[in-house]
């Protein structure tokens, strides 16, 4: 009886695929409210400067600006960042980085904001700068916020578990290198957008392209001043948001002027070239590795030290490098480590929540490491971490306890058996002339939700409408990932009903419910938990209702089917339309809070990184190989094949799977290979979409992705998160490729054709 | 606002343009509209060339070819005599841009622009292309090397279009390529790119051979004492790098954002090996 297309598992048609293809959609960046007004700002000349006055007198005269404003026009607190809130909605008495907005413009067009913005005549006070993490570490660096007792340093820590890297002299073997991986930009479609409009009633309402309204909400309420309950923000689907829009971009910036737009709409929409100045991007990381193992393979000691560059501002440093040092050992049992992290300011862009959140750089290093010590005791790199790979009730070398699903080996044996790596030799023994093929691979996983200090929290809503419908008020963004289509497959299953049933309604502070961040591949896992709950209470008030109606007493005899409630002994059936107009406003709407579980165990690291996050409980894993083919005459790296094979739970829905999978890959292939965020003395050389090169749909090869399903069971039907876990391993893996093709190391990211040339050169030069 | 006038013929463009002195060309506007958006270039006013008839046509009469400026890339890699006499222009615009780019951008705004990187300007430096530029008083046929003089420099004088390009069409016998290296496989500016056109004897001896790098300097590149040194002698890969050698030493690349000199000047060899049959 039920439409079979919604049941888990079946790969039901995403609900928000046929109007974003039809362009119906409306994205943030769509809204041109009537009447509107643009705004835009003036950014700092200077990475680092004391700002002495700033004269906006001859901007005020061009014919079309309405305001000009400054940090002295924020009545509130004028900061925004989560959890360190250090970042100026305006410049006030410095800037520290040139992407800094020293003065905002509302205008009547585009044009006379970029007018106006160079008609502001900013006297600076330069100030000695540094863009070099370890260096901002020395005693006498240039202290970017004089008000942190620890100057440059927003977190550090260390992991020093059993005898820590001591234990590398009784290894019979190791090895060591260094990686230096560059900032990455999330370029997503829809640059940082919204709208914003001072209602009649005082209300600020925004429009936003987010990842956390509700967040957005609390802060905006401290920096510009107003009580929270007069801001509204609501966030359309969003054209990406990859961790870029994982808090405030333009949201200040846009209430500011709202609040100084004499009531009219305002509008703000960053160029290409704004995106790239003031977005935060991936930390850039630099890493020194040791890793020893024992005669027979086994791992025994591993000590790192990693260094994150986290720019002006704190964003999501603090957490990127606890996750980081959560990740830092890779997917293996490692009795003895030492692992020290440093997440440092510099005058350089900012640096934030990027897919992956700290895993990719960790990962890129880990996993190289692995195939240099399985070289060198000449194992295979697959049978060498199958040996080492965590199993349930195994720790992490990190020190974290593997206590749910995990299905590492299960990964690893699946690609095993692929013929993708069990014809690797023949494969690469075929290259053309002048070209060399390799095969390489990596293993890693993905910590999933906020860990054991932040209550990851969602609360899901949903109503039965008065036309027997169903709205599902999501309380998490839908950045494109899916989770919206995924909260009809959930409630369709629960509830019996067929897509068409479900209507969405998008994140918004006032109708849906706080449910956290779109963000820590958290979002089906959470919201999902809560949508089940919700739907169960509902169902259950609709059947306790039908049995009221005179259908005797027993739910067991009622069956949820598309439209109807249906009696199974006398075979009758009562459409939802009216059991619905049975029931009061407040019943037909249910109301489910649901918060994850966190690992509570774990002293093996400083409070300071535990509250950043340290330690997560539930983790997806994966395992990728790379068939690469490198031009011997120019450097160029060609993806021949590619396959994941990857244990993020039960499947729910393989076309969303899929797309995530495959997405992450695509983007962790541009890491690898091309995504160069060039910044010189704080200036940004690569400065938009023609020099920053990210991978067109000719530069990746088909993928193949393999779901090893295990049961997470605190998941919604046993899944787990995927979100982020694609984006992990083409880096390693590809680098590994590299390496056995040229028989080089290459230190720094990413592997450009010029860098493999140099590669092949020297190899040449021995 | 900008004013952006349409003529359907050059008599009309010329009267426009008298009317509006200051006002710049546009033909696709790939590479106009990039300038206008960063504030390289300031217009007031636009003359568009997208319908003047005479800049829009390819004819042949058999021994040569003639290509109206007009014409884009997309037609350019369709058109069929191109596609079988000058192999190294198609295969070129094959790997201009990405399809959108294409559609736009043509064979005249990519001669104008006089980019080092331009795609189409190594294959019309080898097949020798003439270029017709016509102005109120008249014509006149200028050689494409006469024609770009630096980066972003051209004869052009004012008041004067680029009406079509002539190109000899190659006898029988004659090869020729087109290789580029860019950052990724499309919507790549070239890092270095190689056109060559080779005569070829039956018995595999090269006859008259040119050579053409882009990228590699201020402007496209070619060194007659490295097409001498083909003269006669069969394609070999001791050859090629030997020619290599050569003009790596004589090319005078910059390193930027996209690339580093050094590797310009590997390229700049090793792309020659590309010649090799395979
Ligand atoms: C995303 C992107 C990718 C690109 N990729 C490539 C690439 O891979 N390879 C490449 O070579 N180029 C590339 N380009 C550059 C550009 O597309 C080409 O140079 C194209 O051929 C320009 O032609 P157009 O008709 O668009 O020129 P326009 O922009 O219209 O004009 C360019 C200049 O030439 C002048 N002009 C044009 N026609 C005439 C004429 N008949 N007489 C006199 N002056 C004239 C104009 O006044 C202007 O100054 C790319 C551009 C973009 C935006």
């Amino acid at each position: 009886m039920k439409d079979s297309t919604v049941a888990i598992g079946t790969a039901l048609p995403r609900a928000d695929g046929p109007g974003k293809v039809c362009g119906t959609e409306k994205y943030a960046a769509d809204y041109y409210p009537e009447g509107m007004l643009w705004a835009g700002v003036k950014t700092s000349d200077y990475a680092h400067a004391l700002v002495k006055e700033i004269d906006v007198s001859a901007a005020l005269i061009i014919p079309g600006v309405h305001a000009v404003l400054i940090h002295k026009d924020v009545k509130g607190s004028n900061r925004v960042g989560v959890p360190e809130s250090d970042a100026p909605v305006l410049a006030d008495y410095k800037v520290c980085h040139k992407g800094d907005p020293v003065a905002l413009i509302i205008a009547e067009s585009r044009e006379m904001v970029s007018r106006a913005a160079a008609a502001i005549n900013v006297e600076y006070q330069a100030l000695p700068a540094v863009f070099d993490p370890e260096q901002a570490l020395l005693p006498d660096a240039p202290v970017l916020h004089e008000n942190r007792a620890d100057k440059n340093l927003l977190l550090s820590g260390a992991i020093n578990k059993g005898k820590g890297a001591l234990a590398l002299e009784e290894c019979t073997f190791s090895v060591e290198s260094e990686f230096n991986l560059p900032a990455q930009e999330h370029a997503y479609l829809e640059t940082e957008t919204g709208v914003a409009c001072l209602n009649d009633d005082g209300v600020l309402e925004l429009v936003a392209s987010t990842q956390t309204p509700f967040r957005d909400r609390m802060e905006l309420a401290h920096a510009l001043g107003l009580p929270a309950t007069k801001i509204k923000i609501s966030a359309p689907y969003l054209g990406g948001g990859f961790g870029g829009k994982d808090g405030i971009t333009v949201q200040g910036l846009l209430g500011l002027a709202a609040l100084n737009s004499s009531g009219r709409p305002v509008k703000m929409w960053n160029s290409r070239e704004e995106s790239f100045k003031s977005s935060s991007k991936r930390h850039p990381a630099r890493m020194h590795y040791r890793l020893g193992c024992k005669q027979d393979g086994s791992l025994h000691a591993l000590s790192c030290r990693i260094v994150l560059d986290t720019g002006a501002y704190a964003s999501l440093g603090g957490p990127v490098l606890a996750l980081a040092m959560e990740h830092a050992a890779g997917v293996y049992r490692i009795e003895n480590t030492y692992i020290e992290g440093f997440c440092v300011y510099t005058n350089n862009p900012i640096s934030g929540a990027f897919r992956g959140f700290g895993a990719p750089q960790v990962l890129a290093a880990v996993e190289q490491m692995i195939d240099m010590l399985a070289d060198k005791i000449g194992m295979d790199p697959l049978e060498f971490r199958l040996k080492n790979a965590v199993n349930r009730g195994d720790e992490l070398g990190s020190g974290v306890l593997m206590s749910r699903s995990t299905g590492i080996v299960a990964c690893l044996q699946t690609m095993q058996k692929h013929p993708l790596w069990i014809n690797r030799r023949q494969w690469e023994k075929d290259a053309p002339p002048f070209k060399r093929r390799a095969v390489g691979m990596a293993a890693g996983m993905q910590g999933t939700g906020y860990g054991p200090v932040v209550a990851d929290v969602a609360n899901a809503k949903l109503e039965l409408l008065v036309d027997g419908r169903f709205r599902i008020y999501s309380g998490v963004a839908d950045m494109g990932q899916g989770n919206n289509a995924t909260n009809v497959q959930i409630a369709g299953e629960i509830l019996g009903q067929s897509a068409a049933a479900f209507e969405l309604l998008q994140p918004d502070t006032e109708r849906s419910l706080p449910s956290g961040s779109s963000s820590a591949s958290r979002t089906t896992y959470s919201f999902g938990n809560a949508l089940q709950g919700a739907c169960r209470l509902l169902k259950e008030r609709i059947l306790t209702r039908v049995c009221q109606m005179g259908m005797g007493i027993y739910q067991e005899d009622l069956l949820l089917v598309p439209g109807r409630v249906h009696h199974i002994p006398s075979g009758k059936d009562i459409p939802l339309t009216v059991i619905a107009t049975a029931m009061t406003d407040s019943e037909r709407v249910s109301v489910n809070s649901y918060t994850a579980p966190v690992a509570r165990h774990h002293e093996i690291v400083n409070p300071a990184v535990r509250a950043a996050g340290f330690p997560h409980l539930v983790f997806c894993f994966a395992c990728h190989l790379a068939r690469i083919e490198i031009n011997e005459l120019t450097g160029e790296v060609t993806i021949c094949d590619y396959l994941a094979c990857t244990d993020g739970g039960r499947v729910l829905n393989p076309q969303l799977y899929e797309q995530q999978i495959q997405g992450g890959i695509v983007q962790g292939i541009g890491y690898a290979l091309w995504e160069d965020f060039k910044v010189s003395a704080g200036e940004i050389l690569s400065s938009n979409l023609s020099t920053y090169i990210i991978p067109g749909s000719l530069d990746v090869p088909d993928i193949i992705s393999l779901p090893v399903e295990t049961v997470e069971d605190s998941g919604p039907f046993g899944m787990k998160g995927i979100g982020e876990i694609g984006i992990n391993l083409p880096y390693p893996a590809i680098a590994n490729a590299v390496a056995r093709a040229t028989g080089r190391r290459i230190k720094t990211g990413p592997l450009s054709a010029e860098r493999v040339w140099q590669a092949l050169q020297a190899e040449e030069e021995q | 606002m900008k004013k952006v006038l349409f003529p359907l013929n050059v008599e009309e463009m010329w009267s426009m343009w008298q009317d509006n002195p200051e006002a710049g060309l546009l033909a696709g506007g790939t590479d106009l509209l990039v300038k206008l958006r960063s504030q390289r270039i300031r217009l007031k006013t636009i003359i568009c060339l997208e319908k003047v008839k005479e800049l829009q046509q390819i004819n042949t009469d058999g021994a040569q070819i003639f290509i109206g400026a007009m014409t884009n890339h997309q037609q350019l890699l369709e058109n069929q005599v191109v596609k079988s006499r000058l192999g190294c222009l198609h295969q070129a615009a094959a790997v201009l841009g990405s399809p959108p780019i294409r559609h736009m951008g043509t064979i005249g705004g990519n001669i104008c622009t006089a980019s080092p990187a331009g795609d189409t300007l190594p294959p019309l430096y080898v097949l020798q292309a003439n270029l017709e530029l016509v102005s109120p008083t008249g014509s006149r046929i200028v050689p494409i090397e006469e024609f770009i003089y630096g980066p972003g420099k051209t004869a052009l004088a004012p008041m004067e279009v680029l009406k079509q390009v002539i190109i000899d069409l190659p006898v029988p016998g004659i090869q020729t390529h087109y290789h580029k290296v860019g950052q990724r496989k499309a919507l790549a500016i070239s890092v270095c790119s190689l056109a060559c056109y080779m005569q070829l004897a039956p018995d595999g001896s090269v006859g008259e051979a040119r050579l053409a790098w882009g990228s590699v300097g201020p402007t496209v590149m070619r060194f007659p004492e490295v097409e001498a040194l083909l003269y006669g002698r069969k394609i070999s890969l001791d050859i090629l790098r030997q020619c290599g050698e050569l003009a790596s030493q004589k090319v005078t690349p910059i390193s930027d954002v996209r690339a580093g000199a050094e590797y310009r000047r590997r390229l700049t060899a090793n792309l020659l090996i590309r010649l090799l049959p395979d």
